[in-house]
């Protein structure tokens, strides 16, 4: 399949200087590296979000990029080799050793007086994230492969709040060597000893209530989707917005998805009441209260999960949620009367109480065309007033969307026949793979879902297998692929099947539940373009079991069977129908 | 210059006056300055290994503490006099307040060569020392720390010793103690980091990359080779260090053109910083004269080593590309040379600003040992980062504001803060 290279001209950041927060500047550097993809993208953007807003602002909503200091990427080199750390980090330990032998390490002598400047003229809270060598190299989103931590900052000790923030810096560092990351490398082709990272130190954009700070709405938009439905075409995007911290997208949680092109569209649910499980419950916040138990190798150590009950207390309901009538069974929107609470935007994106749609589309538009390809990008926004409505909004990150381009033809008379191994008419992906013999399936007869974090285990070993002979392979699982509720799937990390070329997600009478439809692993599964069928087994469309049954086994352990085939499977997908098809 | 003609102390006192007038300090002020507030002189009777007894005479200058408990190291010399100890003391007094830290300045030494004593002698040369001063010197009081040939072993004797004598755990009476003994991470690094430090900041202001300069260094002990090893971290290349020679009895310079390899020479390096010279000469290195360093074509020369070291006389041998001074020894440059290097242009990092890292990181060695709780090494080098900076641009700024050289603005700040804190306390 091709894929869709762009190349963003960035102009580097200027040097870091101790009073950065009382200037003007929204960018900086420490260090003479590169800076990394994701600080790229935002360098790149930066003076087109400028030119555009300044001149015309949006009203009621100031656009702009909430002020970052980016670590570039030899102050990473410097920190690895004057603490030897490259054994350490090649040695294929645990996650939490390698976090646990960084954090020991110590950072440049030359560098830890400005991080001391950077940390004394801030107390909002920082986001610490990785802005990856690799990542800009490929121009392709390495979203999620590598740690972000949140630090709260506000603790009343300069010493306090420097130490968490180094301990943060050391953590992203050390999570370039993580499993994941490890093994996404090795999938991508590339070496993990060519990988440096660029660290990102970011103004958190949010606002406090009590013992919590999250932003109202954070969002991802992409000018490409195929996972569209009802009217919505592939190129009119999606947008993903969640109540709190983005990690709630990123994590694959459940969110609301819906199309730029169709704000008013509910999701495809067959009931109001169905609406309520398909939204969200709970958000992501940053913990400013009292102090966790420390653990600095943990990503999530500051991070506190807060339910609909605390939001409504602090007010950012209001904007962002609708009610759920049962006497009814109807939804209506806003939280003027009493009754469950439903994370929609809908007065947001109905009431058009902001115009966030508007801009959103706006902003699609703009970076498609200054990268010169679709586009993803993460935002926050923050309401600041809440009478005469006004909100920040945070542009958090901007990267090319890895998109396939080859035009498939599939009718439905080819999804059916004795040559079809599986079909489906929810398929994620676009193109024709012929580079398949191993799959990689769970027994459906020995399949029950209080063995899933088995069946994950499983499925590693064999995954490990695969990716270090460099062997794609088809997986077939039952629920949703990378649920983190055991009961709705098998709760694997990217990592763990990271090797798969084709997924499978299917159901079975005892694991009847809603497909994620690769909405867990999205960003992986667009950036490798796998194509990611969704098979119900009440459908149309079914999986030819019996024919798996019949092929040589390689390997099987208490769950899982790996079969290998004599020549290659043809996979088949058209992704402006969402059709797929795998032809034995 | 003729060494034994120079007296330090008159020089120190010659900067002061000087300072005086810019600052216009009326006659107390100036008075009680000028000289230090206490001084102690005192035999100090060793036993030998041989079973000979050997009288040491040790002294002890607290020269102000109007800001807080006099700080300063102990040198063992066999060159020690009262008046260079004197000079130190009050160099001290302005380092500390030049980088705001609240500590008065003193200084101690003792007539002796370590190479010539086994460590059972120094041992007991420590141990004599502190009964001599136990009741004058301590953690509220005066702490001592290690200088020109004492390490962190002497240290420890003399803690042990004060507190024998005091009986209870006191390791806010003496910095430079080692680190798991009431010592601080980065204390070893600190003088050197913290020139290097100010380094880094002049360049900026000077619009020069480090990458782009080379540097000669004088002397190869613990500043000299932690100043090496952070110049070349952030870029910077050293052509050329030079050290004494105790066999030969005077110094040597070593060249390496491309740039010097300052593991592969700490490998042929004693603990008193002398560079083996067969073994230099071995890896390809060029034996020179020691005052070579000085002639370089180098865009920083820093003489790391001891005071009087740029003289009237050898100032002229400094390089035309020469673009900055760093003073990482005390009292390296003569007031004689200085007017040269000023009219010369040459930026110059003055030594009680350049080496101040020392004293700050004893500082936080001390405020860790009253807490008995100590910091990690990126922690405490954060801090010394931030404090060594801060100084530099207050200095600079001061200079470009009152069109001042940087020895004279790094002056008026510090010698305007004691005489500041002498007049608030009421003494003058």
């Amino acid at each position: 399949m091709s894929k869709t290279k762009v190349h963003m001209a960035v102009e580097r950041p200027g040097p870091f200087n101790r009073n950065f927060f009382d200037s003007d500047e929204v960018i900086t550097c420490i260090g003479s590296g590169s800076i990394g993809g994701k600080a790229s993208g935002l360098a790149f953007i930066k003076d087109i979000l400028v030119s555009r807003f300044g001149e015309h602002p949006i009203p009621g909503i100031s656009v702009g990029i909430p002020r970052l200091v980016v670590l570039a990427t030899d102050v990473f080199d410097r920190f690895i080799e004057r603490n030897n750390l490259n054994k350490v980090a090649l040695s294929g330990r645990s996650d939490d050793f390698i976090a646990h032998e960084f954090c020991r390490a110590e950072l440049p002598a030359e560098i830890v007086g400005d991080l001391r400047s950077l940390i004394s003229g801030t107390r909002t809270p920082l986001a610490v994230r990785s802005s990856s060598l690799l990542e800009d190299a490929m121009y392709e989103p390495f979203a999620g492969v590598y740690g972000t931590k949140m630090i709260p900052n506000n603790q009343h000790d300069i010493d306090t709040r420097f130490k968490r923030l180094i301990e943060a810096v050391k953590f992203v560092y050390a999570s370039t060597y993580f499993k994941a990351a490890r093994d996404y490398i090795v999938i991508t082709g590339r070496n993990i000893e060519d990988e440096k990272m660029a660290v990102i130190i970011q103004e958190v954009a949010g606002n406090r209530y009590g013992d919590r700070f999250y932003p109202d709405i954070a969002g991802v938009a992409r000018s490409h989707n195929f996972y569209s439905f009802g009217h919505a075409a592939p190129e009119d995007g999606v947008v993903d917005l969640a109540l709190g911290l983005g990690k709630t997208i990123v994590d694959g949680g459940l969110v609301w998805s819906y199309s730029p092109a169709y704000p008013r569209a509910n999701p495809p649910v067959s009931s109001a009441r169905e609406l309520m499980k398909v939204t969200q419950t709970d958000f992501w916040t940053i913990n400013m209260g009292r102090p966790p138990e420390h653990d600095p190798v943990k990503e999530t150590e500051y991070l506190i999960k807060a339910s609909l009950t605390e939001a409504e207390y602090d007010g950012t309901l209001k904007q962002t949620a609708s009610t759920y009538r049962p006497q009814s069974d109807r939804v209506v929107m806003g939280t003027g009367a009493e009754g469950p609470r439903v994370i929609t935007f809908a007065p947001i994106l109905i009431g058009n109480l902001l115009p966030l749609n508007d801009l959103l589309k706006d902003l699609l538009k703009i970076c498609e065309e200054a990268v010169g390809s679709e586009v993803e990008i993460e935002f926050a926004v923050t309401i600041e007033s809440r009478g005469s409505l006004t909100a920040r909004f945070g542009f958090l990150q901007v990267r090319p969307m890895v998109v396939s381009h080859d035009q498939v033809e599939l009718s439905p008379d080819e999804m059916i026949g004795d040559n079809v191994l599986a079909a489906s008419e929810k398929v994620l992906g676009n193109g024709i793979n012929k580079t398949i013999r191993d799959i990689v399936y769970v027994d459906p007869d020995k399949f029950n879902a209080k063995h899933t974090p088995q069946i994950a285990e499983e499925l590693a070993q064999i995954n490990k297998r695969m990716v270090e002979q460099g062997r794609p392979y088809l997986l077939i699982g039952f629920g949703r692929w990378g649920s983190s509720d055991p009961w709705l799937g098998t709760p694997v990390e990217w990592g763990q099947i990271s090797g798969a070329g084709v997924i499978i997600e299917a159901t079975l009478p005892d694991m009847n539940v809603e497909l994620s439809q690769g909405s867990h692993f999205f960003h992986n599964i667009t950036s490798f373009q796998i194509c990611y069928f969704s098979v119900h087994y009440t459908g149309v469309y079914s999986i030819d079991w019996d024919w798996l049954k019949k092929q040589k086994e390689l390997t099987r352990t208490e769950f899982v069977r790996h079969v290998t085939l004599e020549k290659t499977l043809t996979v088949k997908v058209d992704g402006r129908r969402r059709r797929g098809v795998i032809l034995k | 210059m003729n060494q034994e003609s120079f007296n330090p102390f008159s020089m120190a006192q010659l900067q002061f006056d000087h300072v005086a007038d810019i600052l216009d300090l009326d006659k107390a002020v100036r008075d009680l300055l000028r000289n230090p507030m206490r001084e102690y002189a005192f035999n100090i009777p060793v036993r030998m290994d041989d079973g000979s007894v050997n009288i040491f005479r040790g002294f002890r200058v607290q020269h102000n503490d109007a800001r807080g408990p006099c700080k300063g190291g102990i040198r063992f010399h066999p060159l020690e006099t009262m008046d260079t100890v004197r000079a130190l003391s009050m160099w001290m007094t302005w380092k500390c307040a030049v980088v705001d830290i609240p500590l008065g300045g003193g200084k101690g030494g003792v007539i002796a060569d370590p190479h010539n004593l086994s460590a059972r002698e120094q041992e007991q040369l420590c141990r004599g020392w502190v009964r001599q001063l136990a009741r004058n010197i301590g953690p509220i009081s005066d702490i001592p720390a290690p200088d020109v040939m004492t390490s962190a072993q002497h240290m420890l004797w003399m803690l042990d010793e004060y507190e024998a004598i005091h009986g209870g755990k006191m390791p806010g009476f003496i910095t430079g103690k080692p680190v798991g003994m009431g010592g601080s991470l980065g204390r070893t690094e600190a003088t050197g980091f913290g020139v290097i430090y100010t380094v880094r900041e002049a360049l900026k202001q000077l619009s020069i990359r480090p990458e782009d300069t080379v540097a000669s260094v004088q002397g190869f002990g613990n500043v000299a080779q932690y100043a090496i090893r952070l110049y070349t971290q952030i870029g910077g290349t050293v052509i050329c260090v030079s050290c004494w020679n105790q066999n030969d009895q005077t110094s040597y310079s070593f060249r390496k053109k491309e740039g010097i390899d300052l593991d592969a020479l700490l490998d042929i390096t004693d603990r008193f910083g002398e560079i083996d010279k067969a073994k230099a000469k071995e890896l390809g290195y060029e034996i020179l004269p020691g005052e070579a360093w000085i002639e370089q074509e180098v865009d920083i020369p820093l003489p790391a080593a001891l005071e009087n070291q740029i003289s009237a006389e050898t100032v002229v041998n400094i390089n035309p590309r020469v673009r900055a001074i760093v003073e990482a020894a005390n009292g390296p440059t003569t007031p004689d040379a200085d007017k040269v290097i000023a009219e010369r242009n040459i930026f110059l990092i003055p030594d009680f600003l350049a080496n101040a890292g020392g004293v700050t990181c004893s500082y936080f060695e001390q405020v860790q040992s009253n807490m008995n709780y100590y910091w990690e090494k990126d922690e405490v080098l954060g801090k010394l980062d931030v404090k060594m900076t801060s100084a530099f641009i207050a200095v600079s700024e001061l200079a470009q504001k009152r069109n001042l050289h940087m020895r004279d603005a790094a002056y008026v700040i510090a010698v305007g803060r004691v005489a500041q804190a002498c007049r608030d306390r009421g003494w003058v």
